[in-house]
């Protein structure tokens, strides 16, 4: 007898397929059914093919896990390597700045006359030598005031050195009080200063650097004492194109000789 | 012995590592044309002592500038230092500085911040 063919119906899940399989397989009323054989091999076949497929997917799966953990270990490392970058390269700035700032005091420090305050020789030589240039290029000339304390060696061995730096001190605050914006000045050495007057000619230099005298000869520095009263004389000398620092120096230098000569307390021109 | 002794150069720290005390000292300025083998040295050095058996180590720190590849070695350094605390090592870091030098001790609290170890920041006396 056929086999009555199925009805069409809802397609059936893997267990119950498998389920129905096995139930024909086992049942004696199909013992003789030639397609039993086929199908036995069949089953045979597909429960293989269904182990074999696991096994895949097992394997498979074990690699996806050790690839996914391989990268999460890689982006943390590369996290954590970021960090550290970011962690030096922060530090290492901070060294950094603190070493400028150093480099900047000291800079500053290095062209400071420390007991007055004004700029130093070195701050003198580099500043005058930027005029020069700027008069190479075709800028206005300037004139440079060599200023002496009178007498000062008189003062230090009168009062004693306390008051002799009292005394250079007073006089930079008053060199600093008559100058223009615009005017340099510095201690040369000693007491010595150095006044640079940009754009300016001789005759008007001359008024600037008179109210400097003025306000020095205004000095009534306390002692114990009387009131120690100080001069100063200046010589003063235009910057001739072309020459050297120690031209346009040397000259001033003779202006102030002459005004020493001629008394002190005055200033004299070359 | 096992002790380390570098004097001090212009662009290199004095070190000295007592094996006896497990202390290692480190001061002065730190930049060395090389600091790989400059540093390899010293971190030689506390590898073996933190290898050879299980007693305490402890850093005392009075470095005061450093470059860059410096930071690096000495980020080596505490990472060694960590991975020691992590298995129960007992390590701890001391940095001193200059009272005058406030950064010095600023700089140091950047190196402490994510370890988890002691790490003492204190002003020289």
């Amino acid at each position: 007898m056929p086999e009555p063919s199925q009805p069409p119906g809802p397609e059936l899940s893997e267990d119950a397929l498998i389920a129905r399989i096995e139930a024909l397989l086992a049942d004696p009323a199909h013992a003789d059914n030639p397609l039993r054989d086929a199908l036995a091999g069949l089953y045979r076949h597909s429960a293989q093919q269904r182990g074999r497929l696991e096994r895949l997917v097992r394997i498979s799966d074990g690699y996806h896990l050790f690839e996914r953990a391989s990268n999460e270990s890689l982006a943390q490392r590369y996290d954590k390597q970021l960090r550290r970058i970011e962690k030096i390269a922060r530090i290492s700035d901070r060294y950094q700045n603190s070493l400028r700032e150093v480099s900047e005091a000291l800079k500053e420090a290095a062209l400071r006359d420390p007991l007055t305050g004004l700029g130093n020789r070195r701050f003198l030589i580099e500043r005058i030598k930027e005029e020069n240039q700027r008069c190479a290029r075709g800028g206005g000339g300037y004139t440079l005031a060599l200023g002496d304390v009178d007498r000062f060696k008189m003062i230090n061995d009168r009062y004693g050195h306390e008051i002799g730096d009292q005394t250079l001190c007073e006089i930079a605050a008053c060199i600093r009080r008559a100058l223009r914006e615009y005017d340099l000045c510095g201690r040369w050495g000693g007491e010595e200063f150095l006044i640079v007057l940009p754009e300016t000619r001789i005759t008007d230099a001359a008024q600037v650097v008179e109210r400097v005298r003025a306000e020095i000869e205004r000095i009534a520095l306390p002692t114990v004492r009387e009131p120690l009263a100080v001069t100063a004389s200046f010589g003063l000398t235009e910057y001739r194109p072309g020459e050297s620092l120690s031209d346009t120096v040397n000259r001033a230098d003779v202006a102030l000789y002459r005004a020493k000569a001629a008394g002190r307390n005055r200033i004299d021109s070359v | 012995m096992n002790d380390l002794n570098l004097t001090k150069t212009q662009s290199t720290p004095a070190v000295s590592g007592s094996w006896e005390a497990g202390v290692l000292r480190m001061d002065g300025d730190s930049y060395p044309e090389n600091s790989y083998e400059f540093f390899g040295e010293v971190i030689a050095w506390i590898e073996r002592f933190l290898g050879a058996s299980d007693r305490p180590l402890r850093l005392e720190l009075r470095l005061v500038y450093m470059n860059t590849s410096s930071v690096k070695a000495m980020m080596d350094i505490f990472d060694l230092l960590a991975e020691a605390h992590g298995s129960g090592r007992d390590v701890a870091v001391n940095w001193y500085y200059d009272p005058r030098n406030e950064r010095v001790a600023e700089l140091a609290s950047e190196f402490k911040e994510d370890c988890e170890f002691p790490f003492v920041i204190a002003a020289d006396a």
